[in-house]
């Protein structure tokens, strides 16, 4: 990763190249498409040939365009001598801040290699002593409600009949247990947001808008859109909490707990620029905290004013990072008068953050969202509110098994990405995208065609519902609320028998008794 | 049922067989729950039968319709729930007991006389049944009144009925050796470890006549079996038989607990009646909604009802996503109060069989898994079988208010 | 559990002997199954079927078994094409399972299982089914006079003319012909209004082969996946000719051929999940 910085002689210092694009010769038609399609500027046309000429990021565009497929990236072997300890990304990072003397700053979530707890556990299935249910052919339900749980349910005392009063509290419904989480206008182009919120729409799930605001262009998919109370307060206007189906207070993000937004000045472009209300080119650096919210009961302050403000008609929800002590938090905020809450992991992505933050903070969200269930559950509080779960849902195993260790429903963010092109290269805060997704360059974002990646959104979320079902009803179990927090139907396979003990789930081989 | 424990492993111990040919090698335990719980599948019979009248059923008739259905069990538990039995003690809690000894028996009753007035107690009358195996525990019967100034872990401010349903979680989960079979007024459980027929023969069920009577016959697969295991599960005036298996257990439990019910069991059924408790007595639910939320219907047919009972029904699933009892099972359901009732409910696949009978005058109800249990006592029984997840529900003095076919939030509100 | 052991334990509770036989002819037989009576011990159904085996390979044409209460498995495997069944009682559940050839029939309701997986013969049953009527059957005719229950006709399958049909004089529930690869279902709502639909729901879920016939009202949301409705055309009516024939002489009923108000349900087509899968994924 060589700042951008064309000076030979600085450049002798740097780091070698770790990826290099191969030009197949013979089968390259001259076409140029890939020189221009490269926004990293690694392909230069020189001397009648395509020639890789440093910069490479390996985001796979140039592929994807050659006509001939007649381009390979080539990982290049380690020029580093091999140390275990001092390891090459260790050395590379060394080398990088004293060039630059500057705080690391990177995107996509964490791609150190830490034991991931979805990789280690197994799900059951119901065999003799309890039916399977076959979803291609009997009814398996993934329908999810968002708010509205109170505990109880008051009916009218009326003769014979039974009826109830008014709605006891805001709700919005899902078709799946799936939420597309918070992607701001900024840290993605235009283009991409509008294929998200499409896809939402098709899918009748929710769509985070992240912290800049909802454009007015996409107001017509207010209805599926969560809006984000951040500490920026960029675009939180009333006519924006009361215009979206429901609201989020964001107090923290998985992949930097502890810190607020971070739109680098490269992505901040004319439209943001408007939309967002601060000057062109500047970093926008959201705060942190809310400087309105200090203390648990600031928290509970701010959530009666947006559900005044939304006059009690949108459920209104808080967004935390997984944090050590998470529980004790998602309590406290249960009790604040939180609709819905959701548990960032530390492994979810982000557009930019320091990397010193996204490796090294935070809570893995299968310990996460076991703690909450479970401390909630203790205190009488589980059914009082509803639990997302996020923080690198890569498939629609680690959806199952998020919602089986106790979360309502889950946040996907990056996969959403990756449908619509991403190659997760971990370029974002740079703002040169070159599938038109994370930059605000709007010859990069015409790449992007929201129609075509909107349906691509919503066919992978599509047969991801439909492998759930074929889970649950291989489990026996015909609607997805009797899957929330059943850790009983997982097993840990893994090496570290008190993880598994602290998450509640069993170790394979146990049976029931 | 299943019976989910920490860190079991299964564990039979040998015994000396020469006295038993032919006899599966096994443990048995009476009213202490065994050390190492095991997963017990479902594959029992359940049966009732009701005098809609108000008369009077002997204990012969529900042990007949249980023994005929003896396909569907295998020895290792079986038991009976009467109600309407105990008219001269009307105002009395009847606790009835297993003890595994004096010693536990003594304990119990001083905790019993230290929060309220025994009027009466008695053995409960037991025969040896040559072909039962021991342990026997001691089955012992308190009609009980609840001291309305009693304290009870520092809150005054009970019902009675909260009060009894705390002192028999108490006694369950507290003093090993003593389990509370059954808490209600003017109703009583017999159970053990048996078959049907050898429980019927234990209790001399002949004796006894009521209004109502629900039976289960057990057919776990893996020992141990224990006296306290066996079905009915009942708290307060409930009695649950169940046949089939919940796999939403975790869930259900979970709730349960949060509602501060404590599960000694160990076996969903057990979950089952504490929810019957919560959501009926606790949360005055009617009992269609309470079904309803028990056995929901799936959103596609919701949405074809009516917009009000469409409304009602979504929020009965946003409000107790955590009650609904997934996977199949067909169950019986006893009360007492405000009158004998007897409830009948499948799973919302309709997994497990569950049929509906009465006689041709309209005076007896009976519920049973297979026809057969009906016909032979009544030859000219007219059977039906409820929907999917739609309730049956017959009252004593009030006859079938609900056979089981209606639309969920039509008919008489109960 | 399902040892010997275990169902030594079972056969002690019934009679160990097995129920008088009364000769009436070369060919007829009476068994009473009930000679104890109410109050007496009923029989196991190991002792009864292997009686009606040693009956059928002695060459009995007929066998009447009276006072039939809950003993299962009744002529399971049974395979004389000339054989005729008497029953009187309630034979319990998976009456005739893998029946090939013989006539068995009830005078009065069956239970669950009836017919499961059947190869040819018939049961008729001068009453009611319950559940599971008919499950994976190949061959032979079920004919039913008054109602069944749920996830009846399930996985029916036929070739090259061997097929399934069963006829219900009632209604049935739930995911009637679920699976169905083939065979016939017809349902007849006889003492309906015309108005509630004989059938529940789920209807014909994953059909991909055979077809059903409903009398009466039915509504699309009805339809299970992969089912499509429709009318009775003249092609059917050959078909639906013998099989109701055969209804109305078991049951002594007629059976109105108002067309106009039957609904014919067949598969979409015999890929019904083709699209569903992705096989390239790498």
């Amino acid at each position: 990763m060589s700042p951008s910085n064309s000076s030979k002689k600085r450049l002798e210092l740097e780091a070698p190249e770790r990826f290099r694009p191969l030009v197949d010769y013979d089968l390259c038609k001259r076409c140029k498409k890939c020189v221009n399609e490269c926004s990293f500027r690694a392909l230069e046309f020189v001397d009648g040939m395509v020639k890789p000429v440093g910069g490479c990021v390996a985001c796979g565009r140039c592929i994807n365009v050659c006509p001939a497929q007649a381009i390979e990236i080539h990982q290049v072997p380690s020029q580093f001598p091999p140390h275990a300890n001092f390891n090459e990304r260790v050395r590379r990072a060394i080398m990088s801040q004293a060039s630059s003397g500057g705080v690391l700053l990177t995107s996509c979530g964490t791609d150190v290699p830490y034991p991931v707890m979805f990789d280690e556990m197994l799900l059951d299935a119901a065999q003799v002593t309890n039916p399977a249910i076959d979803p291609l052919r009997e009814p398996v339900e993934t329908m999810t409600y968002v708010g509205g749980r109170r505990g109880q349910l008051e009916l009218n005392d009326e003769g014979d009949r039974f009826s109830m009063g008014d709605d006891p509290a805001p709700v919005v419904g899902m078709d799946m247990p799936i939420m597309i989480g918070h992607i701001s206008l900024g840290s993605v182009s235009y283009n991409a947001q509008k294929a998200l919120f499409m896809a939402a729409k098709e899918l009748n799930i929710l769509a985070g808008s992240g912290e800049g605001g909802l454009h007015k262009d996409f107001h017509p998919f207010a209805g599926n859109v969560v809006s984000e109370v951040a500490s920026g307060r960029f675009g939180v206007t009333g006519d924006y909490l009361k215009r979206t189906a429901a609201v989020e207070i964001k107090i923290g993000q998985g992949a930097k707990p502890g810190h607020g937004g971070h739109l680098p000045g490269e992505k901040v472009s004319a439209l943001i620029s408007q939309t967002r209300m601060i000057p062109l080119g500047t970093d926008a650096l959201s705060p942190y905290p809310h400087h309105d919210i200090y203390s648990i009961e600031d928290l509970q302050q701010l959530i009666s004013l947006v559900k005044e403000s939304t006059e009690y008609k949108v459920p209104v929800g808080v967004k935390i990072a997984a944090v050590h002590n998470v529980g004790a938090i998602a309590s406290g905020i249960v009790r604040a008068g939180a609709d819905f809450i959701t548990i960032d992991g530390f492994r979810g992505g982000t557009g930019s953050t320091p990397r010193i933050i996204r490796d090294h903070v935070g809570l893995p969200i299968e310990v996460a969202i076991s703690v909450v269930d479970q401390r909630l559950t203790k205190e009488g509080l589980r059914n009082r509110v509803t639990v997302f779960a996020g923080g690198s849902i890569r498939s629609s195993a680690d959806m199952i098994k998020a919602i089986a260790l106790g979360a309502d429903a889950v946040m996907v963010c990056t996969a959403a990405m990756v449908a619509m092109g991403c190659r997760v290269c971990q370029q974002c805060h740079r703002g040169v995208c070159s599938w038109g997704i994370a930059t605000q360059r709007e010859e990069l974002v015409s790449r992007l065609d929201p129609d075509v990646a909107s349906a691509r959104v919503v066919r992978l979320f599509s047969s991801w519902n439909e492998e759930l079902k074929e889970v649950m009803g291989a489990m026996g179990i015909d609607s997805v609320e009797s899957l929330v927090g059943n850790r009983d139907r997982l097993r840990y396979f893994g090496p570290n028998s008190k993880i598994a003990e602290i998450m509640g789930v069993k170790h394979v081989g146990e049976g029931w008794g | 049922m299943r019976i989910p424990r920490e860190g079991c492993d299964e564990h039979i111990v040998p015994r000396d067989i020469t006295s038993q040919v032919n006899q599966p090698i096994e443990e048995h335990y009476g009213a202490t729950r065994p050390p190492k719980l095991q997963y017990q599948m479902g594959g029992c019979g359940i049966a009732g039968c009701m005098d809609l009248s108000g008369g009077r059923l002997s204990g012969d008739k529900i042990a007949k319709m249980l023994e005929t259905m003896g396909e569907r069990e295998n020895g290792l538990g079986a038991g009976y729930a009467c109600y309407g039995l105990f008219p001269e003690h009307r105002d009395d809690y009847c606790l009835q007991f297993l003890f595994d000894n004096e010693d536990v028996r003594c304990r119990a009753e001083e905790l019993l006389e230290s929060t309220g007035t025994v009027t009466k107690e008695e053995r409960v009358y037991t025969r040896r049944v040559k072909s039962m195996r021991p342990p026997f525990p001691l089955v012992w019967r308190y009609f009980f009144r609840p001291d309305p100034k009693v304290e009870w872990c520092g809150r005054t401010d009970l019902s009675d009925d909260d009060l009894i349903v705390q002192l028999a979680m108490h006694i369950n989960a507290e003093m090993p050796g003593a389990i509370c079979v059954s808490s209600g007024k003017d109703m009583a459980v017999f159970k053990g470890n048996g078959y049907s027929y050898e429980i019927a023969e234990f209790y001399d069920l002949s004796r006894y006549s009521g209004q109502m009577w629900i039976s289960h016959s057990r057919f776990p697969t893996n020992s141990p079996a224990w006296w306290g295991g066996a079905h009915p599960l009942s708290i307060l005036d409930w009695a649950v038989c169940h046949n089939g298996e919940i796999t939403s257990y975790g869930i259900n439990r979970k709730l349960v607990e949060m509602a501060g019910y404590r599960c000694s069991v160990l076996t969903d059924t057990e979950v089952v009646t504490y929810l019957w408790d919560l959501l009926v007595r606790k949360q005055r639910l009617p009992i269609p909604i309470a079904a309803f939320a028990l056995a929901p219907w799936y959103h596609s047919d919701i949405q074809r009802l009516d917009p009000e009972s469409a409304r009602l029904a979504k929020w009965i699933r946003i409000t107790y996503k955590e009650a609904f009892l997934n996977g199949p099972f067909s169950i019986i359901v006893g009360r007492r109060e405000p009158e004998v009732t007897m409830i009948a409910l499948a799973d919302r696949k309709k997994l497990r069989p569950l049929l509906v009978g009465k006689s041709s005058d309209d005076k007896i109800l009976y519920t049973a898994s297979e026809e057969c249990a009906v016909r032979v006592v009544d030859q000219n029984a007219e059977t039906w079988t409820p929907n999917a997840g739609s309730p049956m529900i017959a009252r004593v003095g009030r006859g079938i208010l609900r056979d089981g076919t209606e639309q969920p939030f039509t008919g008489v509100r109960i | 559990m399902t040892s010997d052991a275990g169902h030594e334990k079972a056969t002690k509770k019934h009679r160990d002997l097995e129920p008088p036989v009364r000769r009436l002819d070369d060919e007829t037989v009476v068994v009473k199954v009930d000679a104890q009576g109410a109050g007496g011990r009923p029989v196991h159904y190991r002792i009864l079927n292997s009686l009606i085996r040693k009956l059928m390979v002695d060459g009995v044409k007929h066998i009447v078994l009276e006072g039939v209460m809950g003993q299962r498995y009744i002529a399971s495997t049974a395979s004389r094409k000339d054989l005729y069944i008497e029953i009187h009682g309630t034979p319990g559940n998976n009456l005739g399972a893998f029946l090939d050839g013989p006539t068995i029939e009830v005078f009065g309701n069956a239970q669950d299982q009836t017919g499961n997986t059947m190869n040819s013969g018939k049961i008729i049953v001068h009453g009611n089914t319950w559940d599971v009527t008919g499950l994976a059957a190949r061959g032979g005719t079920i004919l039913i006079r008054g109602n069944t229950g749920y996830r009846v006709g399930i996985h029916m399958k036929e070739y090259a003319g061997t097929k399934p049909t069963l006829v219900v004089g009632g209604t049935a529930k739930d995911f009637l012909g679920e699976y169905m690869a083939g065979g016939t279902v017809i349902v007849l709502d006889l003492n309906g209004d015309g108005k509630r639909s004989p059938v529940g729901h789920n209807l014909g879920a994953g059909i991909h082969g055979g077809k059903l016939f409903i009398r009466g009202n039915l509504e699309k949301h009805q339809l299970g996946p992969g089912a499509t409705m429709g009318q009775v055309t003249d092609e059917d009516i050959p078909e639906l000719e013998i099989a109701l024939q055969e209804f109305e002489k078991a049951f002594k009923r007629t059976v109105p051929r108002n067309w106009e108000n039957w609904v014919k349900v067949q598969p979409t087509s015999s890929r019904p999940f083709s699209g569903h899968y992705d096989p390239t994924c790498v």
